[in-house]
């Protein structure tokens, strides 16, 4: 429970950030998930599978802290959800490179998602490849941080 | 430790929760029933975000004022800037640009044919996302009431010192506002000639509301830089109000034109504003 605490007020702090650096982002056509890569992040250092059902919940929850409309981020943590303990096992195998670019593209993957539901008629393919490759390089450059420096956050249950 | 992978009953918890978020999906965008928790959240946070700054960052700012004796100074100029937001929302209302009353006169005979006898309200803005202007097609801001209002405001218009800005679409604590650029929004508008009338909708960017027309059916010839008004149809706007110019003509196809208009009038001019009920 308490570990639960403090995830969702890790999330709401991140959502926060999200929101604020999202407006000077933007003028550069970038959409930067960052809530969704944190949870993206918790699941996969998570020694355990994540519960569905907790999954579908921080996706509420993100949905309500951020203004948009619910189920939107419950159904993309899910799927995450879902991603990553399928393929718990198999990261093993993948180097870090090939894991940013997954979490990379899943982030591309939201954006895209999302941008289709919120912003359907502004919707933009240059902000999606730009988001993408944006999204990749923050990928990587948290993995370098990562092997030098140690886990940055110890949120493992 | 090893993960192991979902096993089937797992599996199909994933997919109904990936059904019923869906199913919640659908039903927030084409009703309004989650509005109740959404905006109870909002006043929440709006609520606590001044409580902690009252308790925290003002009596800091406070004391801070105090100690240097330039609080009342402080005080006088925030008091002469409502002030003069307040005027420029007036002036706005009996400007001549406006058609909501142009001068006394004109006001009582308004008044005697339109049984407009209620009184306009002045409101402050409480909550304001910029950044839905960058990101999403919905585009709403939250204002508070300065004076208490027994009636109904919802469909009143709103407006600030450079013109319309939207109008209430919910109230509880706060009052909703859809602004003109909302893509859900729609706006019947005419050009000056009064020969052309269309319903522009929001655009999803700040400053800009889109017409589409037929050219086949309407065979006038648009200008850049004409400008629009709005046509009274709707019911909710006042007719003859100033709306905006026309910036840019795109052909989409030989069925459809869009018209980009530029608004005259930007919410983030001021914190101020002006409710009206019609």
């Amino acid at each position: 429970m308490k570990n639960y605490i403090k995830v969702i007020f890790i999330i709401a702090i991140i959502n926060f950030i999200e929101l604020s650096i999202s407006n000077a982002l933007s003028k550069a056509y970038i959409i930067f998930p960052l809530t969704f890569l944190f949870y993206s992040y918790y699941v996969y250092k998570s020694d355990e599978n994540i519960n569905p059902i907790e999954a579908f919940l921080f996706g509420l929850f993100v949905d309500l802290i951020s203004n948009s409309y619910f189920g939107l981020s419950a159904i993309l943590f899910c799927l995450m959800t879902y991603l990553i303990n399928i393929y718990s096992n198999s990261f093993k195998l993948f180097s870090n490179l090939q894991i940013c670019i997954f979490f990379g593209l899943s982030a591309a993957s939201y954006v895209g998602f999302t941008q289709l539901i919120v912003n359907l008629y502004n919707f933009s393919y240059l902000t999606l490849l730009v988001s993408a490759v944006f999204n990749i390089f923050f990928c990587i450059f948290i993995a370098l941080i990562s092997m030098y420096s140690g886990n940055l956050i110890n949120i493992r249950k | 430790m090893t993960r192991i992978s979902p096993p089937p009953g797992q599996k199909i918890i994933y997919l109904f929760l990936i059904f019923l978020g869906g199913f919640i999906l659908y039903v927030d965008i084409n009703t309004n029933n989650f509005q109740i928790i959404k905006n109870g959240f909002n006043s929440f946070q709006i609520s606590t975000h001044f409580f902690i700054k009252s308790f925290s960052i003002d009596p800091i700012m406070d004391f801070k004022n105090h100690f240097q004796f330039k609080n009342k100074l402080i005080k006088e100029n925030k008091e002469l800037h409502t002030a003069l937001e307040k005027s420029y929302v007036e002036k706005y209302l009996i400007s001549q640009d406006s058609k909501f009353f142009k001068d006394k006169k004109f006001l009582e005979e308004e008044l005697d044919q339109n049984n407009l006898n209620k009184p306009f309200y002045m409101a402050q803005l409480k909550n304001l996302d910029p950044n839905i202007f960058n990101c999403c097609d919905k585009h709403r801001i939250h204002i508070q009431l300065l004076t208490k209002s027994n009636e109904s405001l919802i469909e009143g218009v709103v407006f600030n010192s450079s013109g319309v800005i939207g109008h209430i679409i919910h109230e509880m604590n706060y009052k909703e506002v859809m602004l003109l650029t909302d893509v859900s929004h729609s706006l019947p508008i005419k050009n000056v000639s009064e020969d052309f009338y269309c319903n522009a909708r929001g655009s999803g960017m700040s400053d800009y509301i889109i017409c589409n027309y037929n050219p086949l059916i309407s065979i006038k010839e648009m200008e850049i830089g004409q400008n629009f008004l709005t046509s009274g149809f709707g019911g909710i706007y006042p007719k003859d109000i100033k709306i905006g110019i026309l910036e840019d003509i795109k052909v989409i196809d030989s069925n459809n034109i869009e018209l980009n208009i530029k608004l005259s009038s930007n919410p983030l001019d001021s914190i101020l504003f002006g409710v009206i009920n019609f």
